[in-house]
């Protein structure tokens, strides 16, 4: 699924180069679920980001499903994120005064088929939503629910053009433990039922544990990279 | 219209144009006065220009007359010199000492004319009316006519025959004017009015039907005054002729009026004239030019092109005389009030310049008004299109991580360039459209209250639209152009 090999970016910022990525080599299978634990500062999100194809790398190489997407041009890379990545942020990122259901249907205006007709995108969403329960929540804006309702509303989003790997860059820092962990348990079972790869950077010892491996970043390098088995067993509790 | 409102682009345009509502508002205020003024002010000035144009060929500035033969008679217009009297048994006087009111009457009769050419002198015995087929000199024909129909410029073609005529009704007679003509006349002389009933039609032209148009004198003269004489019959040369139609005229400027030349006299088709008096020539031919400013070059023009048709070598004077309004109306001295008044303001010394230097003066007169409009109308849409940059570069600011979040689900720099051109298109169009609503009444309501002739053209209306929106798209531009190169990591960030 993801084949990353000395993966660098360095950013230039005034007169010295700031290095968020010193080498970064990592191989993913289709249907894992990777967490990202590390330090602030350490590249975790500018990882993260060239996984999810906003950014391009400054050297090294991303494998994506076996095709090299490190340089592909700009409207590939949009469609790379439509068709193949979903986004799940810290900060929701849902649009204000925008109903939930529209608020999933976003990704659908931008398909290689262009805008899908209104009455599929409804279904579809309405699909996603179901997927995360909030399927009674289509009308509400985003100001009329939680922080836990919101993010499911944004992994819906994520979900709406069925993509084969889910990038969430802390999806839980703004919620409370309940929450967190509702929302992780969300991300478990569409590993589970849909062989969705994860990739789920956090802070929290307790969620990293969700992945079924665990990559600790420190300086733009990974130093340590283990399964959790554990993990596993409690999934199938 | 549905569909179209919950397009995705549309949709979020609205919503998105909703959330400040008011520099919405504002913008689009500013683009709408800008367009309504830019309408209102071509209303204006394509109402000036057409009242001047309207003045102007009224007064039949833009009116060229060829007559047959090259005599120059002692009456500067002979058109007017004809010989009138209330009565046959009355003498005639000779109009010119009628207009200047000399008392001493000179015995004036039409058949005393010793220029006058008669190609066939028979016809007064075949009709059995003695002053049939007078009065007709003969050099040009019906085709010299369609010859002049072609050049360039010409709006309107008349060939005319031109006859004094008694008009029979029973009893009752008058000794009048006849004139033998083209359907197209009453375009010619634009200050007609139909007191009833029409002009004669081209198919009654065609078949050289025996109908007739009475001038209002002699409807009165004849059948009384405020009587409808519209399909009753007249006879003319023992022959009997349907009344179609009465014409008077359209202006205070002009009365009609015993002995004049278009008030008191008849009008028939001149193929009727042509067949009843057996004639196949035309006494003169009036052509009317598209533009005033042009008679110098369309009088030379019909010169040449009537020297070549009838031949005449570079050292022959001309068979024709060519007489052109603006000349005819120096001469006779004053300009008609409504012109006066329209040019007095425009040109000093109006006693030096030639009425033709006149209507070219009050053409680029008005061509300098549009380029004015034209400069109020720049500068109003420079300030409305500054206005959507505004409030366009203000929207993508608010909505970076709007943008940011599109860019993440897949939409391409294009997507978004699109989205915003046409926000600021809807912003435009939307002040383009208040714009053109509120020009069009602004510009009756000008014509309402303040008695000034505007015209509102659908081009004019299509072309304030049209700018309208092409403000949006060029002002949009940058702001959605800068939203589209937006990095989409930058603008999540961003708060
Ligand atoms: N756009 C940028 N310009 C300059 N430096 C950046 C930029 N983005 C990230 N960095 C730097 O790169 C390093 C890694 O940042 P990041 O990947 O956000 O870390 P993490 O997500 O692990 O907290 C940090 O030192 C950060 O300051
Ligand atoms: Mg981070």
């Amino acid at each position: 699924m993801i084949d990353v090999h000395g993966l660098a970016k360095q950013y230039q910022v005034g007169d010295h180069v700031v290095h968020a990525l010193r080498g970064v080599t990592l191989s993913a299978a289709a249907g894992e679920f990777v967490t990202i634990v590390g330090p602030s500062g350490s590249g975790k999100s500018t990882f993260m980001h060239i996984l999810g194809c906003l950014d391009r790398p400054t050297s090294g190489r991303y494998l994506l499903n076996g095709r090299d997407v490190s340089t592909l041009p700009g409207d590939e890379l949009a469609r790379v994120r439509n068709e193949t990545i979903g986004f799940v942020f810290q900060g929701f990122n849902l649009l204000a005064r925008t109903s939930a259901l529209d608020n999933v249907e976003l990704p659908l205006l931008y398909t290689r088929q262009g805008v899908v007709k209104s009455d599929e995108r409804r279904n579809r969403a309405m699909a996603a939503l179901d997927a995360v329960g909030l399927t009674d929540r289509a009308d509400h804006h985003p100001s009329q629910l939680s922080g836990g309702q919101q993010q499911r509303v944004a992994i819906a989003r994520a979900l709406v053009t069925q993509p084969s790997l889910l990038l969430a860059d802390e999806p839980t820092g703004n919620l409370d433990t309940t929450t967190s962990h509702e929302v992780m348990e969300i991300f478990a079972r569409l590993r589970r039922d849909r062989g969705i790869t994860m990739v789920v950077i956090t802070h929290e010892r307790d969620i990293a544990a969700y992945g079924t491996r665990t990559v600790d970043f420190r300086d733009g390098l990974i130093v340590s990279d283990v399964p959790n088995v554990a993990r596993e067993m409690v999934g199938h509790r | 219209m549905r569909k179209l409102l919950r397009h995705p682009v549309v949709a979020t345009a609205i919503k998105a144009l909703g959330r400040n509502r008011l520099q919405t508002g504002l913008t689009v205020l500013g683009i709408a006065v800008g367009v309504a003024t830019v309408l209102a002010m071509m209303a204006v000035g394509a109402g000036a220009q057409r009242s001047i144009e309207q003045q102007v060929r009224a007064a039949g500035l833009n009116q060229i007359t060829i007559r047959a033969g090259n005599w120059r008679p002692k009456v500067e217009e002979s058109d007017e010199a004809i010989a009138h009297q209330g009565d046959a048994r009355e003498s005639l006087r000779h109009p010119l000492e009628r207009r200047r009111g000399d008392v001493m009457p000179i015995a004036f009769h039409p058949e005393d004319d010793p220029m006058e050419k008669h190609d066939h002198p028979t016809a007064r015995q075949r009709l059995g009316d003695l002053e049939a087929g007078l009065g007709s000199a003969a050099t040009m024909t019906f085709d010299d006519a369609e010859a002049i129909r072609r050049l360039p410029g010409v709006q309107y073609v008349a060939g005319g025959i031109h006859e004094n005529v008694r008009v029979h009704l029973d009893q009752k007679r008058w000794f009048t004017r006849m004139h033998g003509t083209d359907v197209m006349m009453p375009s010619i002389k634009r200050a007609w009015m139909f007191t009833s009933g029409r002009f004669f039609t081209a198919r009654e032209q065609d078949r050289a039907s025996q109908v007739v148009v009475l001038g209002q004198v002699v409807a009165d003269r004849l059948f009384g005054a405020g009587a409808n004489p519209v399909g009753q019959d007249v006879s003319l040369w023992n022959q009997s002729f349907e009344v179609v139609g009465v014409i008077t005229s359209a202006t205070w400027v002009v009365r009609p009026a015993p002995g004049d030349d278009q008030f008191d006299a008849v009008y028939m088709p001149y193929t009727t004239t042509q067949r009843l008096l057996n004639l196949s020539k035309l006494n003169d031919i009036t052509v009317t030019a598209e533009s005033s400013g042009d008679i110098s070059r369309l009088s030379r023009e019909i010169t040449r092109l009537l020297r070549v048709r009838h031949g005449i070598g570079d050292h022959e004077s001309d068979d024709f005389t060519l007489i052109t309004q603006a000349a005819r109306a120096l001469t006779t001295g004053g300009l008609p009030p409504s012109v006066a008044r329209a040019v007095a303001s425009n040109v000093a010394e109006l006693e030096k310049v030639t009425l033709e230097q006149l209507a070219l003066t009050m053409e680029r007169a008005s061509r300098t008004m549009t380029w004015l409009l034209a400069a109020i109308a720049a500068v109003s849409l420079l300030v409305g299109g500054i206005g959507i940059m505004n409030i366009t570069l203000l929207s993508v600011t608010e909505r970076t991580r709007e943008i940011g979040l599109r860019m993440a689900v897949g939409a391409r720099r294009r997507d978004v360039m699109r989205q915003f051109l046409f926000e600021a298109v809807v912003i435009s169009t939307a002040g383009g459209l208040i714009g053109v609503i509120v020009g069009v009444i602004a510009s009756i309501g000008i014509a309402r209250a303040l008695r000034w002739a505007t015209v509102v053209s659908p081009l004019s209306v299509m072309l304030a639209f049209g700018v309208a929106a092409a403000v949006g798209v060029f002002f949009g531009w940058y702001p959605a152009r800068r939203a589209s190169r937006l990095d989409p990591i930058v603008a999540l960030r961003r708060e």
